[in-house]
């Protein structure tokens, strides 16, 4: 496989190390995140920019990525201009299955298995255990870098930092003490992108909405 | 010493000029910064160990896209591995704003004239 795109790298961060599981944390907004990844990755390859209003195409020769040419050929299809967050809410609705997809990918690649698994002996639930755990080290070691260091951040991982902050990973990857003193860092870097931006505006919105629908239902 | 490189890109084009002006080198930047301009300034903008303290003159930039700042976050991270650093100067009001959504002053000293991005180099 080519190197990882960054929604293949925030759907492995997203997984439990020990049941091969999305974190319950992640689960909720994950179609968001690869969605995000998606339209970063376009951008970090140049098919896509941004700017303050709207997402627009640049180069809609194909990036040889089954994921991003899909994504690609759609926005190129649209006459109008949408902002990301519009984009991304938009990836989400037409492809309800954004993260099986990913996994499945991951799978193929040889860098997650897929085992299914049967709880209390009746309900069946699939699992995808790292193989090697190689890519998540990696994912995390950048991470890490990043969000400790007072460098100017490398695009890449400040795009992977935003999909994992909005994804509440970092929660899981760093002590509370830890994320209280990185709080301002993680905040500047994020903040630097807009498509990060974007993607934190819809997760943010969409917790929101779950939150008043459960309200709503139980009081 | 002047050094000028163009991009024509079908009427979207950026001009960069690279001067020496007290220890570091201010390149002059005329035009749009976006994706198809951006790896020309990033490009034009030659950083070394002697060459290491870069100025940007954004005065006469009218346009920042995404990748465009991105180009300018790249040159920041080339100089600052040079052991040097990136200041630039001059934004137009409408430039200043996606430098601002993007908190980018709290990465990259942001000053208001030559002599302030020469000082915030210096500190």
């Amino acid at each position: 496989m080519k190197q990882l795109t960054l929604a293949d790298e925030i759907v492995v961060l997203m997984l439990r190390d020990d049941t091969g599981e999305i974190r319950k944390e992640c689960a909720k907004v994950a179609d968001v995140a690869i969605a995000g990844g998606i339209l970063m990755e376009l951008s970090l390859l140049g098919k896509i920019d941004t700017d303050m209003t709207s997402l627009f195409v640049v180069d809609d020769s194909p990036a040889d990525d089954d994921l991003l040419d899909q994504a690609l050929q759609e926005i190129a299809a649209e006459p109008k201009r949408w902002p990301s967050a519009r984009w991304i809410e938009w990836l989400v609705r037409q492809n309800p299955n954004l993260l099986q997809k990913v996994l499945e990918r991951l799978v193929q690649a040889g860098i997650l298995r897929m085992e299914n698994r049967r709880y209390l002996w009746v309900f069946a639930k699939r699992a995808y255990p790292q193989n090697t755990g190689r890519e998540k080290r990696e994912a995390k070691a950048r991470l890490t870098s990043v969000i400790h260091s007072n460098d100017v951040p490398d695009p890449r991982d400040t795009l992977l930092l935003g999909l994992a902050e909005s994804s509440d990973i970092l929660s899981s990857m760093l002590s509370p003490e830890e994320m209280r003193r990185a709080r301002s860092r993680i905040a500047d870097v994020v903040a630097l992108e807009e498509i990060g931006r974007s993607v934190a505006a819809v997760s943010s919105n969409l917790r929101t909405a779950l939150i008043a629908a459960a309200t709503a239902r139980f009081g | 010493m002047i050094n000028s490189k163009n991009t024509d890109t079908g009427g979207d084009r950026v001009e960069v000029r690279k001067e020496s002006a007290g220890g570091a080198v201010v390149y002059r930047i005329t035009g749009k910064l976006d994706a198809v301009t951006g790896p020309n300034l990033d490009s034009a903008i030659a950083i070394d160990q002697e060459s290491s303290r870069v100025i940007l003159d954004m005065r006469e930039v009218t346009y920042v896209s995404s990748a465009g700042l991105r180009a300018i976050l790249l040159a920041a991270r080339r100089a600052q591995v040079a052991k040097g650093g990136l200041a630039l100067f001059g934004l137009q009001a409408s430039v200043k704003e996606v430098f601002d959504a993007a908190g980018f002053e709290n990465i990259v000293p942001v000053a208001s004239d030559e002599t302030e991005a020469c000082s915030k180099l210096a500190g």
